[in-house]
C-alpha cells in the first residue's frame, strides 16, 4: 500500500519537474528569438525566476509533508505496538494467576515477567513524554554541574541489569574526571538511550564498549561502539530524525518508537554539543558519539 | 489431543499463551517468525488443528503468512492475534484468509473460547463432510466412497489411492480435487470453477495452487506423468478427467 502510494507520488513529482523543464526551454527559446527587447527581457527573467522558484518550493514542501505524514503513521503503529504488547502480556499473566492453580516457581517467574513488561511500558511512555518536552522550546533547562563519568556509570549499570549482560559484554572504560553543565535528567536520558540501543541492536552476541575522552580540551566525547548489524552510509544521518526507523527486517526484530536517537541529538544540540553515528557499513558494527562542551 | 501452533515473536506473550493452552489440554508449538511458521505448516509434517498468528513479526509479516498459507492449500483454522485493531487491519486479516481476529490486549477466557469455537467448527465440518458430499458427488461408478478406473482404485473415505497393490495416502484437499474431477468425468472443468467448488474461494486468486495439485495428482494416478492419460489438460480452460484411459492427449 505504502509502496503504491510512493510510486504515484514519484510519478507526479517527475511530471512536475518535466513540465518545469519544458517551461524553461520555451522561455530560453523566446529569449534567444527576442533578445533585442531589453526591458521586457529583464522583467520576464525576474517573473520567470519567481514562478519557477515558487513551484520548486511548493514541491519541496509537499514532498516533506507527505514524508512526515508517512513517518507519523509508522510512529503511531510502533507506539501502539510498544504500548499494547506489554499490557497484553501483563494482563495475560494476571488472568492466568487469577484463574489457574500456578505452582510457586512459576508464580515467581510470572511476577518477574510482569515487572519486566511494566518496565518496558514505562520506558516507552517516558520516551514519548520526553520527546514532547524537548519539542516545547519554551521549557527551560534545569542547569546544574554534572559529573559525566558518574552518569555514564549509572546508565551502564542500569542497561546491564535490564538486558542481563555482564561487564565483559558491555565494557565501560572511564576517561579522566569530566564535569559538564546541563540538565542532569536529559543528559542521563541521552546517554542511556545510546547504550541501550547498542545492546538492543547487537542481537544475541553483545560486545559493546563505552568510553569517554576529551577532545581538544574543550569537549568531552562519549563513544559507544557495538559489533552489531552496522548501518548503511545513507542511513547514518536519517536515523537521528524524529520517528525515523531504518526500513527492513531489523526494525521489525528490534522493537522501538523511533524516538531514541532524536532525543539524543536534541539533547546534544540544547547543550551546545552534537551527536553523530559512524559505521563502515552493514556487518561492521557502529559507533555512536555524543560530544558535549566540558567545564575546565 | 488438538495441536495448536502459536506464531508470536514477543517471548513473554508466547510463553504465557503456551502455559494457558497447555493447561487447557492442548499440545502447543511456538515459533517466532513467519518463515518458521510456514515451515512448520508444510503438508508432510504433523498437521495442526488451529494456528494463532501475530501480525508484526520479524521478516515476513502475519498478513503475508496468512495469504501464503491459503494459496498453498493450507486451510487450518487461523486466529490472528495482534495489537493492530484498526478496521482496515481487521479487514486485511480476513481478506488474507483469517477465520478470526482478536486484538491485544485480549481477555484470556475470550481467547480460549474462540479457539475452542474454531476447533468445534472443524469437528462439525469433519463430521458432516462425508454424509453430505457423498450423495451430491454421486461417483459415476463403484458406488459409495470408492471409485475404480483402470488398475487404480480411490478410497475417498480412507483418503487412499490404490495402484496395483501400492497405496498412496492423499491429503483431504487432493482427494477433494480428485472427487470433483471424477464427478465431472469427461467434461472439461475450469480452474475458476474448481477454486469455487472445491476451495469455496470466490475471488481472483492466483490459480497456480490448482496446477500444483494437478501435478501431485498426476504423480499418483498416471503411469507416465509427462504423458497423462487420465488427467488431461484442456488448453485455455482447465482440466478434464477421463476414466477410460483410452484417449490420448490431444
Amino acid at each position: 500500500m505504502v509502496a503504491g502510494r510512493q510510486k504515484s507520488i514519484a510519478f507526479f513529482i517527475a511530471l512536475g519537474a518535466g513540465l518545469i523543464c519544458v517551461v524553461i526551454l520555451l522561455y530560453v527559446g523566446w529569449v534567444l528569438l527576442n533578445w533585442r527587447q531589453k526591458i521586457l527581457l529583464v522583467l520576464g527573467a525576474l517573473l520567470m525566476a519567481a514562478i519557477v522558484s515558487g513551484v520548486v518550493l511548493n514541491t519541496i514542501f509537499l514532498v516533506r509533508e507527505i514524508r512526515r505524514n508517512a513517518q507519523h503513521d509508522a510512529f503511531i503503529n510502533a507506539v501502539t505496538h510498544e504500548l499494547k504488547t506489554p499490557i497484553a502480556s501483563i494482563r495475560l499473566y494476571l488472568e492466568t494467576l487469577q484463574t489457574r492453580a500456578v505452582d510457586d516457581a512459576k508464580r515467581l517467574e510470572f511476577y518477574r515477567i510482569m515487572l519486566d513488561d511494566s518496565e518496558r511500558l514505562l520506558g516507552t511512555i517516558e520516551q514519548v513524554l520526553r520527546t514532547g518536552r524537548i519539542g516545547a522550546t519554551s521549557r527551560r533547562l534545569n542547569i546544574t554541574r554534572i559529573d559525566l563519568g558518574g552518569v555514564i556509570e549509572q546508565c551502564v549499570e542500569r542497561v546491564r541489569t535490564i538486558h542481563k549482560v555482564g561487564p565483559e559484554a558491555l565494557q565501560y572504560r572511564p576517561g579522566p574526571q569530566v564535569t559538564i553543565v546541563g540538565d542532569a535528567d536529559e543528559i542521563q536520558a541521552a546517554v542511556s538511550n545510546l547504550i541501550d540501543n547498542a545492546v538492543k541492536f547487537s542481537g544475541s552476541e553483545v560486545r559493546v564498549t563505552v568510553e569517554a575522552a576529551s577532545v581538544d580540551g574543550k569537549y568531552v566525547a562519549l563513544r559507544v561502539t557495538d559489533h552489531g548489524p552496522g548501518i548503511e552510509k545513507t542511513e547514518l544521518k536519517r536515523i537521528f530524525k524524529r520517528f525515523y526507523r531504518v526500513p527492513g527486517a531489523l526494525a521489525m526484530r528490534v522493537k522501538g518508537t523511533g524516538l531514541g536517537l532524536y532525543i539524543v541529538r536534541s539533547v546534544a544540540k540544547r547543550h551546545g554539543g552534537r551527536a553523530w553515528a559512524e559505521s563502515e557499513g552493514p556487518g561492521h558494527g557502529a559507533t555512536f558519539v555524543l560530544q558535549l562542551p566540558m567545564v575546565k | 489431543m488438538s495441536r495448536i501452533l502459536v506464531v508470536e515473536d514477543e517471548q513473554h506473550l508466547a510463553e504465557g499463551l503456551r502455559f494457558n493452552l497447555e493447561a487447557e489440554g492442548y499440545q502447543v508449538q511456538v515459533v517466532d517468525t513467519g518463515e518458521a511458521a510456514l515451515e512448520a505448516l508444510r503438508p508432510e509434517l504433523a498437521p495442526f488443528d488451529v494456528v494463532i498468528l501475530d501480525v508484526m513479526l520479524p521478516g515476513i509479516d502475519g498478513f503475508s503468512v496468512m495469504t501464503e498459507m491459503r494459496h498453498g492449500g493450507q486451510f487450518v483454522p487461523t486466529l490472528m492475534l495482534t495489537a493492530r485493531g484498526h478496521p482496515d487491519d481487521v479487514l486485511k486479516g480476513f481478506a488474507a484468509g483469517a477465520d478470526d481476529y482478536l486484538t491485544k490486549p485480549f481477555e484470556l477466557a475470550i481467547l480460549i473460547a474462540r479457539i475452542s469455537g474454531l476447533l468445534r467448527r472443524r469437528e462439525w465440518l469433519r463430521a458432516s463432510m462425508d454424509p453430505v458430499i457423498q450423495p451430491a458427488a454421486g461417483p459415476p461408478a463403484g458406488g459409495d466412497e470408492t471409485f475404480a478406473f483402470g488398475d487404480k482404485t480411490m478410497y475417498f473415505d480412507r483418503l487412499e489411492l490404490h495402484v496395483r497393490g501400492q497405496i498412496f495416502p492423499l491429503t483431504l484437499m487432493e482427494a477433494n480435487v480428485l472427487r470433483y474431477l471424477i464427478r465431472h468425468e469427461g467434461k472439461p472443468v475450469s480452474r475458476k470453477a474448481m477454486l469455487e467448488e472445491v476451495w469455496g474461494l470466490h475471488e481472483d486468486t492466483d490459480t497456480r495452487a490448482i496446477d500444483n495439485f494437478i501435478v501431485r495428482l498426476r504423480r499418483y494416478i498416471e503411469d507416465d506423468a509427462t504423458h497423462p492419460r487420465h488427467l488431461l489438460t484442456v488448453r485455455g480452460v482447465g482440466y478434464r478427467f477421463v476414466a477410460g484411459a483410452a484417449a490420448e492427449e490431444a
